[in-house]
């Protein structure tokens, strides 16, 4: 049986549920979530990884309209946000909302109806208007390298943890270096006999100013909740002055560079291990990570560091780029990331031509309003080309695109019209704006490869250039200029 | 120094020289104002503006003089105006332009927009103030102590004034410390001191014209809101704004600053006429 609503939403991590919420809160009458799996919670229910954690402050990386007292500590653990967004869910009664288990296969737009028609695994759905909130971490990357499925002990991706895995006494790799890696390497290295890390490029890790809070603070913020607003509008201008080290601003990046490289000096006690881990591109150009044990764990004889990418496996043993090799290995851990620079959500949306969005982003993903694309009436991108920070939380601007779809919604529904679209010019007008500000930025000129640049086009896919409250100024409103309505 | 490093001009003025710093139009083409920009106290372009002359540059082409000492014994505020005036002169050549002054850069940028209100097109005055009072007369004079006495408190003294209590406690004695000692004391900084304590522009403030921002800093100990208030209440066109901070509103919370000044460049009519703006928080 077909199911029709209005909106159907696809993913009900930050994006979904934001969007959910306010649908609800506004008494939309007909809506859906469709969630591939069996809970809420996108990246914060599949990463279950030891010492998962988030990298932006607790208090900022929440809901505005839902703050939460009892966040532990400032960088609140994975389960802690799970609970968080399960709690969302419940209390602004959206459970009714999503249908669980359903994932998308295929979404076509049908322009005789003027409908979207979603594939699904539990069958077909009718909607007028669809919003994918896939999310930049929900697919993972996992790397081509010869004789890795032949692998005889566990391998798996740092998103898809077996937890049926005991890696006690056990000889483990860890392939990556990046923020998945960097929580679970430390935590890896106290139980593991030993521990190779494959380091394909060094990062940048900076001291994480976390702090447990206290009984006390928790019952402030209940009584008085100002409290906890401020702390969350410092947090977030805090992070907004980050902001000038991407723009490049040499005495802003020498300052943050200063700091990264101090800590290596104070946490690295072997001067050539320190040189292995010391980045050879500028500061920002890959993310910034923040961590206060992951440079310690070098330090212990048991925790190897090869400054070389994973080159291929034969059998049990393991070969680092460099030609080094690494014998009877029991588990790897492949902390490789994600397909963030193209989704693969948008192998599965097609147009009424039968053109995929990915087939239409073949140079490099890109947006309206970093929210519409022309070619593709009535969809909007949760989380698509150009949301992504380097400084803030993303969980402001999924806030921004809530926003924004919201007031759309409510625009074509005055104007008693049914179809948008976005004009193909006001597109290219918005990419090309965007180009002229990301030039300049330490994402293009720092001199790294990264997952924030197409390496198709060199354009900035990713990223919005600039500070996050601008992304609200420019994206958190719709701009009926920018759309053909009908 | 940052991006404007290379920006950097140096010039002279009545045979004394004088230094300026001017961006260039920015790398995103629009039809914004050039803005210039007037530190305050103790500063220069690179202590108060090294955050956002880099950043308001991307925005709009932005002009900011680091003033320079004069021969004579008691500094004026007219000696200032005129260095901003030589500036402008060179640079700007009769255009219009929006004009922000922070802290006595502040008192001098009111000052300049009541006397060319048809150069002036918009005005941000940032933690200023109209007319000395026995609040701020107090703290200068227990500064002149300290100074006379060659006090090792001074600086120390200078920088509990002028930032807030929560920005105070995110850094240890030691930083704290060691920050005070970049302050820079000199003969110059005693005759701006001086000027500091006998301002009076109220009867300029009527003739402004421009569209006015005032944004006063809410814990500034320096500067209270009271004298931003004044002026909110002084200039026919101007709004106001409070930002939670101390008088060191340029270290303390420069991006929130940017924002409204990005805000103001972009779209000075989004500012209307005798409103308090309510910050929309994140």
């Amino acid at each position: 049986m077909n199911k029709e609503v209005d909106v159907l939403i696809v993913g009900s991590g930050f994006g979904g549920l934001g969007l959910g919420a306010k649908l609800k809160q506004n008494n939309h009458p007909s809506f859906v979530i469709i969630e591939r799996a069996n809970d809420v919670g996108g990246a914060w229910r599949d990463n279950t990884y030891p010492g998962v954690e988030c990298d932006v402050p607790s208090h900022l990386y929440s809901f505005s309209w839902k703050m939460n007292p009892n966040w532990s500590k400032t960088f609140a653990p994975g389960d802690e946000i799970l609970n968080y967004m399960r709690d969302c869910a419940k209390d602004e009664n959206l459970l009714e909302n999503i249908d669980f288990n359903t994932e998308m296969l295929t979404s076509t737009w049908n322009s005789k109806d003027k409908l979207w028609h979603i594939e699904t695994t539990q069958g077909l759905y009718i909607a007028r208007y669809l919003v994918t909130a896939a999310g930049h971490l929900a697919d993972e990357h996992l790397p081509n390298i010869e004789g890795l499925k032949d692998f005889k002990g566990d391998c798996f991706h740092s998103a898809r943890w077996n937890n049926d895995a005991d890696l006690t006494n056990k000889r483990v790799a860890i392939v990556g270096s990046g923020a998945s890696a960097i929580q679970i390497v430390p935590e890896i290295s106290k139980i593991a006999k030993e521990v190779v890390v494959f380091q394909r490029s060094a990062a940048y890790v900076v001291p994480r100013p976390d702090s447990i809070y206290t009984e006390q603070q928790k019952r402030l913020f209940k009584r008085m909740p100002s409290e906890m607003n401020k702390l969350r509008q410092d947090i977030f201008w805090a992070g907004e002055y980050n902001f000038i080290q991407r723009r490049n601003v040499p005495k802003f990046v020498n300052e943050a560079k200063k700091t990264a490289l101090d800590h290596l000096e104070s946490q690295v006690e072997d001067p050539d291990i320190r040189e292995k881990l010391t980045p050879d591109y500028e500061i920002g150009c890959k993310r910034l990570l923040i961590s206060n044990h992951y440079f310690p764990t070098f330090n212990q004889p048991h925790v190897c560091l090869e400054a070389s990418a994973l080159h291929k496996v034969e059998g049990n043993t393991l070969f680092g780029k460099s030609g080094v090799r690494y014998e009877d290995i029991d588990t790897i851990i492949l902390a490789t990331g994600f397909e963030a620079t193209q989704p693969p959500f948008a192998k599965r949306v097609f147009n009424d031509q039968g053109h995929s969005l990915d087939a239409q982003w073949d140079k490099g993903m890109q947006a309206y309003d970093a929210i519409t694309v022309h070619n593709f009436p009535n969809l909007f991108v949760i989380n698509g080309p150009n949301t992504g920070l380097g400084h803030n939380s993303v969980v402001y601007i999924i806030e921004a695109q809530v926003d924004y779809i919201m007031e759309a919604l409510e625009h074509i529904k005055i104007e008693n019209k049914t179809v948008f679209e976005a004009k193909k010019s006001s597109e290219e007008q918005f990419v090309t704006r965007l180009q002229q500000m990301s030039e300049g930025t330490v994402w293009l000129a720092g001199g790294c490869k990264s997952w924030y640049v197409d390496q198709r086009s060199g354009n900035l896919t990713l990223v919005w250039p600039d500070f996050a409250y601008s992304f609200r100024d420019n994206n958190g409103t719709f701009h009926r200029e920018g759309y053909d309505l009908s | 120094m940052n991006l404007s490093e290379n920006k950097k001009i140096e010039t002279t003025f009545n045979g004394l020289p004088l230094n300026y710093y001017d961006s260039g139009v920015p790398r995103v083409e629009n039809d914004n104002l050039p803005m210039v920009i007037i530190h305050g106290t103790t500063g220069s372009t690179d202590t108060h503006f090294g955050y956002l002359f880099p950043l308001i540059s991307s925005r709009c082409r932005v002009i900011s003089i680091d003033w320079s000492n004069i021969n004579e014994d008691k500094l004026t505020l007219s000696d200032l105006k005129e260095q901003v005036y030589s500036v402008i002169n060179m640079t700007l050549e009769g255009k219009k332009y929006n004009l922000l002054g922070y802290s006595l850069g502040a008192v001098i940028a009111a000052k300049i927009a009541s006397e060319r209100v048809n150069d002036v097109s918009g005005l941000i005055l940032v933690a200023g103030w109209q007319k000395t009072d026995e609040h701020q007369i107090l703290r200068n004079h227990i500064w002149n102590i300290l100074r006379k006495e060659n006090s090792e408190a001074l600086k120390l003294y200078m920088s509990f004034c002028a930032f807030s209590t929560s920005f105070i406690q995110n850094s240890s004695l030691e930083q704290t410390v060691e920050n005070a000692k970049k302050i820079e004391i000199n003969e110059f900084i005693d005759k701006q001191m001086k000027l500091n304590s006998t301002i009076d522009i109220t009867d300029d403030l009527p003739r402004i014209k421009a569209k006015t921002l005032v944004i006063g800093c809410s814990q500034d100990l320096m500067v209270p809101t009271h004298h931003s208030k004044q002026l909110f209440s002084s200039i026919d066109r101007a709004s106001y704004l409070e930002i939670p901070s101390g008088h060191g509103v340029v270290y303390e919370r420069p991006a929130e600053l940017f924002q409204h000044i990005d805000h103001f460049i972009s779209n000075p009519e989004r500012f209307t006429d005798g409103s308090v703006i309510n910050v929309r928080q994140a």
